[in-house]
């Protein structure tokens, strides 16, 4: 695609003026892809936080019905219907039309694997402790399967302890398929360099050769481990189809990269990111990774994303102690978890706080008729309810999409008889991005009443 | 009721009651199982596992009677194991006779035969697997010729408590992976293959003038550095401005030791990275190596160090005003000195108070150099592009022998025909892009580096000979994690891998290499779960000494960096004895009790055994007052089956019943609110684990499981948290305070305040299922040595079978299993000639082909 010559050279732009300052003419460059016929991105993420959040109830986790309701409770609000926000919740309270909660969703495939470990399946709702051992595909990926051609990055994957981690100790939300976890990004300068300079120093007349050359020795590496699979036994053929599978998947990825060379590489200028800043430094870590999120939707490199914000059992990591840096709490952020207010409460709120300086961000950004937010549906949430054993009732909180179909402003209890599956919730959600199915995970329909 | 311990002491006590008389057999088939099983099930089993209820997700009412149609195998499969162990009905329900129970499981038993020699040796478990991180990390060491590190840019695998990840569930490959594994073959090749020329050889010298010192006082001859007590403490660093991309580094070092009388050694571990900051804790290096100096100062020597500079973190350079600096290494002295009593001084082991009575090291000066070019190319180069004239006459015949010896060694075995030319195609390709055939050749072996022949464990359905080189494979995969030498290849082209004289000899040839150091460490790892012993928080007011912590600034209260500590060790302790027990031939049961243990002096001290110095691992003989011995004993298992603040008596149980019994045990259900924290609480509220245990029984859907799981963690109550022996607690209700720096002084100041308020002796005495009451420690081995013995046998010989298999057993391999049982049994089980049945059998080696 030729650029325009009133086209903002981006580059020029950025190194001539502040990012901060840039942002709303930047939003002129994102109009100018929709007048040039590109339809305006519908974007996804899911993000985690661990060890669940603070919210008094009983031992299965259920809300306890004449339980008063807490200041430092993590449901913002004590009765289902329009939202009220208490202490925990506050820095939601500027998002009001904007943010949901959900209460009494869950997924019924998390159940077996015990307090710590359901984090596996949150992304996923596979069924580990029954016909999915070894996990299954995630909301993102099947997302990125479906429309992750659209953009150069089919998606991005974020994690602040980085890696994949272990059965029942996740370091990732995103699953390809089962057992095969995608590794997330922890180092936000490799984020920044995968993401914005793909191509390390060289021309795109060198990418292309190389993508060229690329795609005609993967097809004699097809051809070689078909000759292998034809000497096997039929088990085992079966087994080795992971290894065509994803031989055929690294074709397809040469054939859209060397599409997209065809593309301009966007231009985000590094020095206005902190990406060496120590993972030490809480807030600042956490909210850089946010921001670079933030410049991959806003330059439409990528439309769906996760982020581990904390995944569970971090010992080796400075995640750890970040209960310490942040608030002074004498122990680990593990911990923290299991206590009562006031030490659980302001942890909340400190992630709440974080959380919505990434929403105001997207909410802050023009883009078409509306803004980021409108057209970005953010899933934010943990697999337990609070430091005990339980894995039911996760702390579920919605925000965007609006433009997407998604009605905010409410406290949803679906605590009842009737059961239904927070999967439900992952239909709705890969709906409103048009990933057209009608079933995930343990779902048994769509979540009608976010669009009422 | 008769008392009845376990399978085998039920068995033969029904056969000494029925004193000759064939129990009434059943008649096979679904004849016998209408007439029969269905009513045994109706009267003993149906109330809670039928259409009513199905505890344990076992419902029996759906069951397929037909055994040999191999339907419900799994399920019955259970049952029979249930059935020889006793464990059900429960101990509290009415019992069928024994003569019942014993018909019912010859009638299982004999189906399951029948159906096992119809199903024939055709196995429906796959058993190609890619290789584990681990795998591909020693094999690349053995195909290069030189270890680099790649596994950290490989995602991690999965690992499952007590669950061996060497099986084709577990081993998978996406595209990301692939992305990782094309990175790591590049750089293997571009450290591998030089490029053409001579080096351009990099040197750093430094001298260390009289008098400059590190710590402690002004060395005579050179800069004294004092005991490592973290970055910048203890150490000394020199920075390295210039180095080559590639290449093999050598360090030469002249240095002594200050040794105050009691000291017969100084250990001085040199490692290299970025700049490691007391502060920011963000420095990442890499260990070159330990010498332990024992020449005093007029015998200053000279130290040699060597490794690989592409496995060196570099500092990438600070930005500064001037813009961003050049990048660094620094290598780092350390005096890693540990008595294990560092810690028991007034604020740690590192206030100068102490200090200056430590052994020192004295360093004079320091070379560095790399490429180490004393033969050039090196030989991992030129075994690779090896030296031949068809280079020059024939370049295309040169690159197709390149490919095909260098396959032979990746795939370990020849390579089809057609294998090698689809890569000589590929090489074509690639030489029209680079100038050089290093350049060419570097991009085509990596191909060879991501092809399924290389990453995939795979077994072929043609041929005599591919079976030859399988064979040779699973032996040195089993017993080394990496590929097979020359010698195993030799064996396997000459076809002699089924002879099983020859497979002994080579069993103990491969345990006897160092390599097989990285089978044992594996295995024992994910066998016993001993990657939980570090993610136990070990509470620091209860046991301050326990941890290197630092005691000042802005890390205060945070653990020292980089330095081993007793927790380290305890791992080593585990895995060095197992690996003692294999090099001794001894029997397996020595893991339940031995009369040694294996330490160093920090362990020593630790456990309080006495006369054991240095830091070098090593078996000590046990006297009863150690209360040592085995592994239950082993602080990484009480550890990590601890909460950090008190012993975990459930922990306990699940552990001893898993990783040495070999049982299956549930975890809790979703709905039940931890025990962990209220067990922690006690530590600090001194409320027995026992009364809250009792309480925990009081649900009934608690009390199921927990009936049979409790007595077996209890007679392990008198070990603490730390693994130490303490049979004295404090009285119920009493609060424990934890260490103060002010009042207590010194560890010893803070001993003595505990021993003064613990003044209750700990009860650790329970009544086992089906069994007599054990009272501790001693008891308990001697009631598994004495009713489990077979089932221990048993067990280690499965996790060995299965972990050398990679692949879960099943009913189909129980016969085969069992024959292996009574063969080691007859021989004591002793360890090696249990590997060596293992790589002998028809189920590891797979049925010749006819």
């Amino acid at each position: 695609m030729k650029q325009k010559s009133w086209h903002l050279n981006r580059r020029e732009f950025l190194r001539g003026s502040g990012m901060a300052l840039a942002l709303p003419f930047l939003e002129s460059m994102g109009l100018a892809k929709a007048v040039a016929g590109k339809e305006l991105p519908k974007r996804m993420v899911v993000s985690y936080f661990a060890y669940g959040a603070y919210m008094p109830d009983s031992k299965d986790g259920m809300p306890i019905a004449d339980n008063p309701h807490h200041d430092w409770n993590w449901w913002p609000c004590k009765d289902a219907g329009p939202l009220t926000f208490n202490k925990s919740a506050a820095p939601f309270e500027p998002l009001k039309e904007y943010v949901s909660y959900l209460r009494g969703l869950d997924h019924a495939g998390g159940y077996g694997l015990g307090g710590h470990s359901s984090g596996d399946v949150f992304g996923t709702g596979a069924n580990m402790s029954g016909d999915e051992k070894t996990n299954n595909i995630s909301i993102d990926q099947l997302a990125a399967k479906i429309n992750g051609h659209r953009t150069r990055y089919p998606s991005l994957v974020l994690g602040t302890e980085g890696g994949t981690g272990s059965y029942g100790f996740s370091k990732t939300l995103s699953h390809y398929g089962p057992g095969r976890p995608i590794p997330s990004m922890q180092n936000p300068q490799e984020i920044f360099n995968r993401m914005f300079q793909p191509y390390a120093g060289s021309s795109v007349e060198q990418v292309r050769a190389r993508l060229k050359r690329d795609a005609s020795v993967l097809d004699l590496m097809l051809e070689q481990s078909k000759s292998l699979n034809n000497r096997l036994g039929k088990a085992d053929q079966e087994k080795m189809g992971e290894y065509l599978d994803t031989v055929r998947a690294i074709e397809k990825r040469v054939e859209s990269t060397s599409q997209w060379t065809h593309e301009p590489l966007p231009n985000v200028d590094a020095t206005k990111l902190n990406l060496e800043v120590p993972y030490k430094a809480a807030q600042e870590y956490i909210r850089c990774m946010y921001d670079l999120l933030y410049f991959a939707f806003q330059t439409d490199s990528t439309r769906y994303a996760t982020l581990m914000l904390e995944s569970e059992q971090s010992q080796s990591n400075e995640m750890w102690n970040y209960a310490t840096y942040v608030l002074g709490y004498k122990g680990a952020t593990h911990d923290i978890a299991h206590k009562r207010p006031i030490e659980s409460g302001h942890w909340d709120n400190w992630r709440a706080q974080q959380h919505a300086y990434f929403l105001q961000r997207l909410r802050d950004t023009k883009e078409g008729e509306g803004n980021m937010l409108d057209r970005t549906v953010v899933l934010w949430g943990s697999a337990h309810p609070h430091g005990s054993h339980s894995t039911k009732n996760y702390p579920i909180h919605l925000a965007g999409g609006n433009t997407l179909g998604f009605k905010h402003g409410k406290l949803h209890g679906f605590e009842g008889a009737k059961k239904v599956p927070l999967a439900n919730l992952y239909v709705s959600m890969l709906n409103a991005v048009d990933v057209p199915t009608e079933k995930f995970a343990d779902s048994t329909g769509a979540m009608t009443n976010m669009f009422a | 009721m008769n008392y009845v311990g376990t399978s085998r002491v039920l068995i033969s006590a029904i056969l000494v009651a029925s004193g000759g008389a064939a129990p009434a057999a059943i008649p096979a088939g679904g004849e016998g199982f209408t007439t029969r099983v269905a009513p045994f099930f109706k009267d003993n089993c149906i109330k809670c596992h039928g259409p009513e209820k199905s505890k344990g997700k076992m419902a029996l009412h759906t069951l397929d009677g037909d055994l040999a149609a191999g339907r419900d195998l799994e399920r019955w499969e259970k049952i029979l194991k249930e059935l020889k162990s006793g464990e059900m009905p429960p101990e509290d329900e009415k019992q069928p006779t024994d003569s019942e129970r014993n018909a019912l499981i010859g009638w299982i038993e004999s189906g399951m035969r029948q159906f096992a020699s119809k199903a024939g040796p055709a196995n429906p478990t796959p058993t190609a697997r890619r290789l584990t991180n681990f795998e591909y990390q020693n094999t690349m060491r053995d195909l290069l010729g030189f270890e680099l590190k790649l596994i950290s840019s490989l995602p991690e695998d999965p690992v499952k408590p007590y669950h061996f990840n060497n099986t084709a569930e577990f081993m998978l490959i996406g595209p990301e992976q692939m992305d990782r594994y094309l990175e790591c073959a590049r750089r293997a090749m571009a450290s591998v293959i030089v490029d053409p020329g001579d080096p351009k050889v990099h040197r750093t010298a430094q001298t260390f003038p009289a008098g400059k010192k590190a710590q402690g006082n002004g060395g005579e001859r050179g800069v004294e550095i004092g005991v490592y007590a973290g970055p910048g403490q203890g150490e000394q660093s020199i920075a390295l401005k210039d180095w080559p991309k590639t290449g093999e580094f050598k360090i030469r070092l002249k240095a002594s030791a200050i040794l105050p009388p009691a000291a017969m050694e100084v250990p001085l571990r040199l490692v290299m990275g970025t700049l490691l900051r007391s502060d920011a804790g963000s420095g990442v290096y890499e260990p070159v190596g330990t010498v332990h100096l024992r020449n005093d100062p007029a015998q200053a020597r000279e130290f040699e160090f060597r490794g690989r500079i592409e496995n060196i973190p570099v500092e990438p350079g600070a930005i500064t005003t001037k813009g961003r600096q050049p990048p660094r290494i620094f290598i780092y002295l350390q005096n890693i000195f540990d008595n294990g009593e560092l810690n028991d001084h007034r604020k740690s082991a590192f206030d100068a108070s102490w200090s200056s009575e430590a052994p020192r090291v004295l360093l004079e000066s320091l070379e560095f150099e790399a490429p180490v070019a004393d033969v050039w190319p090196p030989e991992h180069h030129t075994r690779i592009l090896f030296d031949s004239p068809l280079r020059k006459s024939n370049p295309e015949a040169y690159a197709r022998e390149v490919i095909t010896r260098f396959a032979t060694r990746a795939f370990r075995r020849t390579p089809k025909s057609d294998e090698v030319e689809r890569l000589v195609q590929i090489h074509r390709i690639f030489a029209k892009d680079f100038d050089t055939l290093e350049g060419a050749m570097r991009e085509t072996l990596a191909m060879v580096l991501i092809s399924p022949q290389f990453l995939y464990h795979t077994v072929a359905q043609d041929g005599v000979a591919s079976r030859q080189y399988e064979l040779a494979s699973k032996l040195s995969y089993f017993l080394w994690g990496s590929m097979p030498d020359d010698e195993l290849m030799t064996l396997a082209a000459q076809g002699r891998l089924d002879d099983p004289a020859v497979i002994a000899a080579q069993v103990r040839r491969l345990l006897a290499d160092k390599r097989s150091g990285d089978f044992v460490n594996n295995f024992t790892t994910q066998w016993l779960s001993l990657s939980k012993m570090k993610t136990v928080s070990i509470n620091r007011d209860l046991f301050p000494r326990f941890l290197y912590l630092v005691h000042v600034g802005e890390r205060h209260g945070t653990e020292v960096l980089f330095r081993s500590t007793i927790r380290d060790y305890m791992h080593d302790e585990t895995v060095g004895f197992v690996a003692e027990l294999i090099k001794r031939n001894s029997s397996v049961l020595n893991i339940v009790d031995s009369d040694f243990a294996f330490l160093n002096q920090p362990l020593a001290a630790h456990y309080g055994v006495p006369g054991v110095q240095g830091l070098e691992l090593r078996p000590v003989p046990v006297k009863p007052e150690h209360h040592l011995g085995g592994l239950l004993t082993q602080g990484s298992v009480l550890i990590g089956n601890s909460t950090g603040s008190a012993p975990h008596p459930i922990y306990r149980a699940v552990w001893l019943r898993e990783a040495i019994l070999g049982e299956d045990v549930k975890p809790p259900p979703a709905e039940v609110p931890a025990l962990s924290d209220s067990a922690g609480d006690a530590a600090a509220k001194a409320i027995t684990i026992k009364d809250l245990l009792r309480q925990h029984r009081k649900q009934e859907s608690c009390n199921v499981c927990h009936a049979s799981l409790d007595p077996w963690g209890i007679p392990f109550e008198k070990y603490n948290a730390t693994g130490k022996f303490q049979p004295m607690v404090p009285k119920a209700g009493a609060r424990v305070r934890g260490y103060n720096e002010k009042t207590d002084k010194d560890l010893a100041g803070y001993a003595a305040y505990l021993k003064a308020i613990n003044t209750v002796e700990v009860h650790a005495d329970a009544r086992v299922p089906r069994g007599p009451t054990i009272d501790g420690m001693e008891q308990l081995k001697a009631f598994l040595l004495k009713e489990r013995k077979d089932d221990i046998g048993e067990n280690v010989l499965r996790r060995l079978l299965s972990y050398s298999m990679g692949r879960g057993l099943t009913y189909r391999d129980s016969f085969q299993v069992e024959q292996l049982c009574s063969q080691t049994k007859k021989n004591d089980y002793r360890f090696q000639d249990m590997i060596i049945a293992i790589c002998q059998s028809e189920v590891f080696r797979g049925r010749p082909k006819p």
